[in-house]
């Protein structure tokens, strides 16, 4: 294979291991606050991917055409409605479940997911078909050898780097930061330090559930195309990184997102090239049967060795 | 002022109720103390004050406000601190990330680091450890750890709940100095405790629970030689 072949695999990989990761952050600072499995996650991201390309369309039907502008608005809108969204759901559904056997919360979440899925696919328009994301990033190009570099595509890398080094500076650098681990490592004795445990469960709910809505519009303006369904896929696959870098631990979940990435880069060069009748699209398949053999193997994550780690 | 009021409060978890009618007082500026022996309800009378566990019956008065229905953040807010039992301290987090977590409600930089330097005067062994996670660090230094963060509050009224609890003698004996000097200081204490003895020789006044009921309460001499306290621990 040449270099710039290469070259290609490895920014999409990028590419992709930072909108896993950016899903995987969310459900791991929803385990470290409360212990729950939130499964419509996947479903808030795809919610905001669709809030975000209505907000498209409704700036189109009124004549507002700066791209720039457009952007702004659609991840501005996207990324607070879904934080609203996502502190919605942690009020009235997660916290009334907080002394509930921890399956009730998980099957509660699950059919919210559900509920948002095919609400979209039944009142989005023509909303059971893949839409169209817009363009709204340049799409010059530079040619380097064999390696072609687009600029949208290197926009949306540096967003995500600065996505996530926010979160990590957020979570490492400022009170409310504090606040978060105090109560994911012990919640009663942070309510003790005088913390306001349900403002800060509310906050972080806002925070994960704005990060997947951000990470939806990236993965939108990064293949040009959604649909309903994106969630579903985008929201096993958070999970999975999330578990494979130990669930509750921030940085586990980064990694865990990378690895997933490069897990289906492997597949999608590896399969063809050694079993020429296994098109490329197995390597999801390939990617999920890696998580499955590293978690029968590291069954508490890669990084948590110790149980007690929280984000 | 740090006048503590509690009026015939009845505690429970589930069904059976924990404390039953119990009332007391604490006074400004004193240490008063809590004895009675393991599960007599000790630490659930610091719930309920807390608003951890609140009370089902009852009043709750701070400096004549009642706070029996508030949410712990604001009875925080009010002027208590607690130093829980077990210490509790963050595991993964730094002796200095835990400090400032004392004094999460204050958001004057000048002022956290005023007490911060207090607290580093107290325990000069937090000073030089600052940057270790307190999940590492010996029992004895994880008390100081608890200790100052509960002072990192300024609180007017602090609750200790058996500070010594599988300590070394000799730290029990600079706990009971430390708390002493914290009430020199000026601060209210509400200390729980098992270390009669010791408990009396620091105390003003106490009361002492026998299954979630008040059975005797006086002044720490009058406690020193009252028959209930022995019944209560070795009765
Ligand atoms: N979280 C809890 N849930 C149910 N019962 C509890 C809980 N905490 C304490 N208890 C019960 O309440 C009683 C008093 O306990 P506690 O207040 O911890 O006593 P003490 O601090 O004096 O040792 C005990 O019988 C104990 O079993
Ligand atoms: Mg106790």
């Amino acid at each position: 294979m040449d270099l710039g072949l290469l070259g290609q695999y490895l920014l999409n990989g990028l590419m992709l291991g930072m909108i896993y990761a950016m899903v995987a952050v969310g459900f791991t600072l929803f385990f470290g606050v409360l212990d729950v499995i939130k499964f419509s996650h996947g479903d808030v991201l795809m919610v905001g991917t669709f809030a975000g390309l209505a907000t498209y369309l409704g700036l189109e039907s009124v004549g507002i055409d700066s791209p720039w502008l457009q952007l702004l608005l659609v991840v501005l809108v996207s990324v607070s409605a879904m934080a609203v969204l996502g502190a919605l759901i942690a009020k009235f559904l997660i916290l009334p479940l907080k002394d509930a056997p921890p399956l009730n919360t998980l099957l509660a979440t699950l059919m919210l997911g559900s509920v948002l899925r095919e609400s979209v696919r039944l009142f989005y328009p023509n909303g059971s078909n893949p839409k169209p994301f817009p363009r709204l990033l340049p799409t010059d190009e530079w040619s380097l050898g064999t390696l072609t570099l687009r600029v949208d595509n290197l926009i949306l890398l540096a967003a995500g780097v600065a996505a996530i080094v926010g979160v990590h500076l957020l979570i490492t650098r400022t009170k409310l930061g504090l606040a978060i681990r105090a109560v994911a490592q012990d919640g009663e004795t942070a309510r003790i330090m005088g913390i306001n445990f349900e403002w800060i469960v509310l906050l972080t709910f806002g925070l994960g559930s704005g990060l997947a809505a951000l990470a939806g519009v990236m993965n939108g303006l990064y293949y040009n195309e959604t649909n309903f369904g994106i969630g579903l896929l985008l929201g096993v696959i958070g999970f999975s990184a999330a578990i494979l870098g130990g669930l509750g631990n921030v940085y586990g979940a980064i990694l865990g997102g990378f690895i997933f990435a490069g897990l289906q880069t492997l597949g999608s060069v590896a399969l063809p090239a050694v079993l020429p009748s296994v098109p490329s699209a197995y390597k999801d398949v390939f990617a999920f049967t890696a998580v499955i053999v590293i978690m029968a193997w590291k069954p508490t994550g890669l990084i948590a060795e110790k149980s007690s780690e929280r984000v | 002022m740090a006048h503590l009021v509690i009026e015939n409060i009845t505690t429970a978890y589930d069904k059976a109720d924990v404390l039953q009618d119990v009332s007391l007082e604490v006074e400004p500026g004193k240490i008063t103390c809590i004895l009675g022996s393991n599960g007599s309800g000790k630490s659930t009378l610091i719930r309920s004050i807390l608003g951890l566990t609140p009370p089902r019956r009852g009043r709750i008065l701070f400096d004549g406000q009642p706070i029996t229905h508030l949410a712990t953040h604001r009875i925080i807010a009010s002027g208590i601190a607690c130093i829980p039992e077990g210490r509790k301290v963050f595991p993964k987090m730094s002796v200095a990330e835990n400090l400032r977590l004392g004094a999460y409600q204050e958001s004057d930089q000048a002022v956290v680091a005023r007490r911060l330097d207090q607290v580093h005067e107290i325990f000069p062994r937090l000073k030089e450890r600052t940057g270790q996670f307190a999940g590492t660090m010996s029992g004895g230094e994880q008390a100081m750890v608890s200790i100052g963060r509960g002072l990192m509050a300024a609180p007017k009224l602090l609750i200790i709940d058996e500070p010594s609890l599988g300590l070394s003698p000799l730290y029990v004996k600079e706990n009971f100095n430390v708390i002493r000097r914290i009430n020199e200081l000026g601060i209210t204490v509400l200390l729980v405790e098992q270390n009669v003895h010791q408990t009396l020789a620091i105390a003003h006044a106490g009361y002492v629970l026998l299954q979630g009921r008040v059975v005797a309460r006086g002044s720490a001499a009058e406690l020193a030689d009252n028959e209930e306290v022995h019944a209560a621990y070795f009765g």
